[in-house]
């Protein structure tokens, strides 16, 4: 149905894409896995037009495809749905739906029948929200879905996802994949590009794999395990699952959290990190762990509680504060609250320490030795450190958010889902760098979603739901399901 | 950043000097009469002229480059300019103390836009408008119409420091330059300010003092024009409430064709003086070719235009190689 033929792609002297070869057939449900930089969104890329590649072509149905826009691409039943979800906050469901193909007469908006298409669309999705809502009022599950159905709503044939799951809690996973389950049924084919093995072997039964920009192969789901598609995506095997909890040295106590209170976020939250622990802190969005990390970093002002660091109190009043008391946060999202894209990365490395020493003049020497030093220290990849840091792969700029804070040389190291978006390679170095941390006496604080890296990374689980500590896992105790049991469970003390 | 001198000022230099030689060849005399254009003395006007742009254009870069705007320097300019010349010539303060009087205004404009903004979080656009307003409804409340004349008071040809009057405001202009140029490139200050333009939320998350930076630039902001305005009042002699009106859209031109990008996180404080060097150079030269006196707004309003267009192409061109 949908083909690639031998594409190749170069960016100077990067070759994105090397001779990518395969075929999606009809009725499929068809994954497209490998880790960052292994030419994914290039394709995509070129799927939807917007790149044009260097040689080979694209068959749709046995004719080859020249796509000039995404819109082009709707036009001959090709959906696709972004990972950063391109909807228009300011317009309705049913505007961000009929978005640039309005049903007129003469020129006039024709509201009530775009009005009840939309219903009738929302309906078929099991989609319990209204046509008039507001994109910007609805989750980021439903926007999701909004981009979902504005591809069905022009009949599309095949539906190709990217990453759609990266910001969604489980429960909007399922029901996004629900969705998504009913639409092969109808017989869309689909094309789902994902990093996430769970779910691709939960949706497909055809995996292709890319690496660096080559074609691996072809799997099918049911005769192949999730170890075999990592190692094809990696190119080799990963080293063992760290085990945890196994010869930790406790030193003191670093940071000590105590009846935190940020209403109405989180209440009487109180955790403690010794040195050389990693703590992990889990949570289903919305329990308030991010919030959490931010108002021990100083960005909120809590209603009440402590926060020592050592044995003093601090009270930090800003980031600079925090950072002063050797606080540290890694933030969530490096795009918008990590990076400079307009300064280099040496800067970029080096902004949080220059800031916090309260330095006054720069010395262009000595940064430039520092920050090639960081690269080096932190095995960043990136062409020199006068590149902005939007040449570098999303594995490679989480490190330099990573290692602008280790350049504090902070004692309390707070991280906010460390390896969201990055791809296997990077995101075992990064847990490399946080163990080899603690092993030098930084005390972690690590939140993450993902809980298979969270169970192999942290010595210990303090569990968060609706903003309260709801209980503490160590060794064998700490369990995939008894760490998901105590997350979505009901507080057992309150009645 | 990496040296003092970007690729970006060479161009803008390059662009004064094309501009330079265009009218020189263009206003070329007959005979054996002097250039029109290229002598000394018009070279020393075409500066005076432009620093009172030039310097307030300094603050307006900085503010650029964080991310903000300001539209109150050209009111500022003339409230500072009236409170000095209002203090000297009626209430017979020493010259410097109504000089000091003045620059106070343009803080205390300044420090109103960064509270409206850091504060109260309105938007630059609105509150530096809104503080537009105040300082130049102030200086019309203040002179209720009348102009102070310091000129009269300032006879015997007035010489700061053994420096004739005239070169007073280029001086200052390229003292204050090179000083920011260094506090934007080479201190921890100014790199803050870049990081803010590119990127507030990061910033915040870095542990840079978003609110004090912020502060610090449109009080700065305030402080420059002022210092304009002071200058102006004691080189040409007057407080006048209507003066430098509409200067803030000139300087903020000047600064973007200096290469400061509106979306902040990228500019020069040495590009917007040059910026203002340009359109002292057009103003200078136009009304000198006959019958281009009624074409010179729309020259100006081009030569914007091509300016920027041709700096986008040239980014375009860098980024994608």
């Amino acid at each position: 149905m949908l083909e690639f033929r031998d594409l190749r792609k170069s960016f100077g002297a990067v070759k994105a894409l090397r001779g990518v070869t395969f075929a999606v057939a009809a009725g499929d449900a068809h994954a497209l896995v490998g880790e960052n930089g292994a030419g994914k969104s290039t394709l995509l890329k070129i799927l939807a037009g917007t790149l044009r590649p260097d040689e080979g072509t694209i068959l749709w149905q046995n004719v080859p495809l020249h796509l000039n826009s995404p819109r082009e691409g709707l036009e001959r039943g090709i959906g696709m749905v972004y990972q950063e979800m391109l909807s228009f906050p300011n317009l309705t469901v049913t505007g961000n739906i009929f978005a640039g193909r309005e049903l007129t007469r003469g020129g006039r908006l024709l509201e009530g029948e775009m009005r009840r298409r939309t219903r009738t669309l929302l309906d078929d999705l099991h989609l319990t929200i209204s046509p008039d809502a507001e994109a910007e009022s609805l989750s980021a599950a439903h926007r999701q879905l909004l981009q979902v159905a504005r591809a069905l709503a022009f009949d599309c044939q095949i539906l190709v996802l990217d990453e759609p799951t990266t910001s969604l809690t489980d429960a909007e996973v399922d029901h996004l994949f629900a969705v998504l389950q009913k639409l092969r049924e109808r017989g869309v084919t689909l094309l789902y590009v994902s990093h996430r093995m769970p779910e691709v072997f939960r949706l497909c039964e055809r995996i292709t794999v890319l690496r660096d920009g080559s074609y691996v192969g072809t799997y099918d789901a049911a005769s192949s395990a999730p170890e075999d598609i990592v190692r094809a995506m990696v190119g080799r095997d990963l080293p063992p699952r760290a085990e945890a909890a196994e010869a930790v040295t406790r030193g003191p106590i670093v940071l000590d959290v105590r009846q935190l209170t940020r209403r109405p976020c989180f209440q009487d939250v109180s955790v403690q990190v010794h040195a050389g622990e990693i703590v992990g802190l889990f949570g289903l969005v919305g329990s308030g762990r991010s919030e959490l990390l931010e108002t021990i970093f100083g960005l909120y002002t809590p209603h009440s509680g402590e926060i020592r660091v050592g044995d003093r109190p601090v009270r930090p009043r800003s980031a600079r504060d925090a950072a002063r008391h050797g606080i540290a946060l890694v933030p969530e999202e490096r795009q918008r609250q990590g990076l400079f894209f307009n300064l280099s990365v040496r800067h970029n490395l080096l902004l949080s320490r220059e800031a916090a020493s309260g330095g006054t003049l720069v010395r262009p020497g000595q940064e430039r030795a520092d920050a090639e030093h960081l690269l080096r220290e932190w095995r960043i990849k990136a062409a020199s450190v006068d590149v902005p840091p939007d040449s570098l792969s999303g594995g490679n700029q989480q490190k330099v958010v990573l290692a602008r804070w280790l350049a504090t040389a902070p004692r309390v190291l707070l991280l906010d889902e460390p390896t969201k978006g990055v791809d296997v390679g990077a995101k075992f170095e990064i847990h490399e760098i946080v163990r080899r941390q603690a092993a030098s006496g930084m005390g972690c604080l690590v939140v993450s979603s993902d809980l298979p890296e969270l169970l192999s990374l942290a010595h210990r689980i303090v569990v968060m739901r609706e903003g309260r500590i709801q209980g503490e896992l160590t060794g064998d105790a700490a369990t995939e399901e008894a760490v998901m049991h105590l997350a979505t469970s009901e507080l057992r003390d309150a009645s | 950043m990496r040296k003092l001198w970007h690729l970006r000022e060479l161009s803008t230099v390059a662009i004064l000097l094309i501009e330079i030689l265009f009218f020189g060849w263009y206003l070329w005399p007959d005979g054996n009469r002097p250039h029109p254009f290229l002598n000394l003395p018009n070279a020393l006007l075409i500066l005076k002229y432009s620093s009172i742009y030039g310097i307030a254009a300094v603050g307006a870069a900085i503010v650029i480059i964080s991310g903000g705007i300001d539209l109150a320097p050209g009111a500022v300019i003339a409230l500072a300019g009236v409170v000095c010349g209002g203090l000297f010539v009626e209430a017979g303060w020493p010259l410097g103390a109504a000089m000091a009087a003045g620059l106070l205004m343009g803080v205390a404009s300044g420090v109103l836009t960064s509270v409206l903004i850091v504060a109260v979080q309105l938007p630059p656009f609105i509150a530096s408008l809104g503080v537009m307003g105040i300082a130049r409804g102030a200086a019309f409340i203040i002179t209720e119409g009348r102009y102070f004349d310091l000129s009269a008071l300032l006879v015997g040809g007035w010489r700061p420091m053994g420096i004739p009057a005239d070169w007073v405001a280029p001086i200052v202009m390229i003292l204050l330059a090179v000083v920011f140029q260094i506090l934007m490139t080479r201190f921890q200050w100014g790199r803050s300010v870049f990081a803010i333009g590119g990127n507030e939320t990061a910033a915040l998350f870095s542990g840079i003092a978003v609110g004090p930076v912020k502060t610090s630039v449109y009080v700065l902001s305030g402080l420059l024009a002022a210092v304009a305005g002071v200058v102006l009042a004691v080189v040409q002699g007057q407080g006048k409430a209507d003066l430098a009106t509409g200067y803030e859209l000139d300087i903020i031109a000047s600064a973007v064709v200096g290469g400061a990008s509106l979306s902040g996180g990228r500019g020069s404080v040495m590009g917007a003086v040059l910026g203002t060097l340009i359109f002292g150079v057009l103003r200078n030269a136009l009304p000198q070719i006959p019958g281009a006196t009624f074409y010179d707004r729309l020259i100006v309003g081009l030569v914007v235009i091509v300016i920027v267009v041709a700096d986008q192409l040239l980014l375009r061109r860098s980024s994608t190689s």
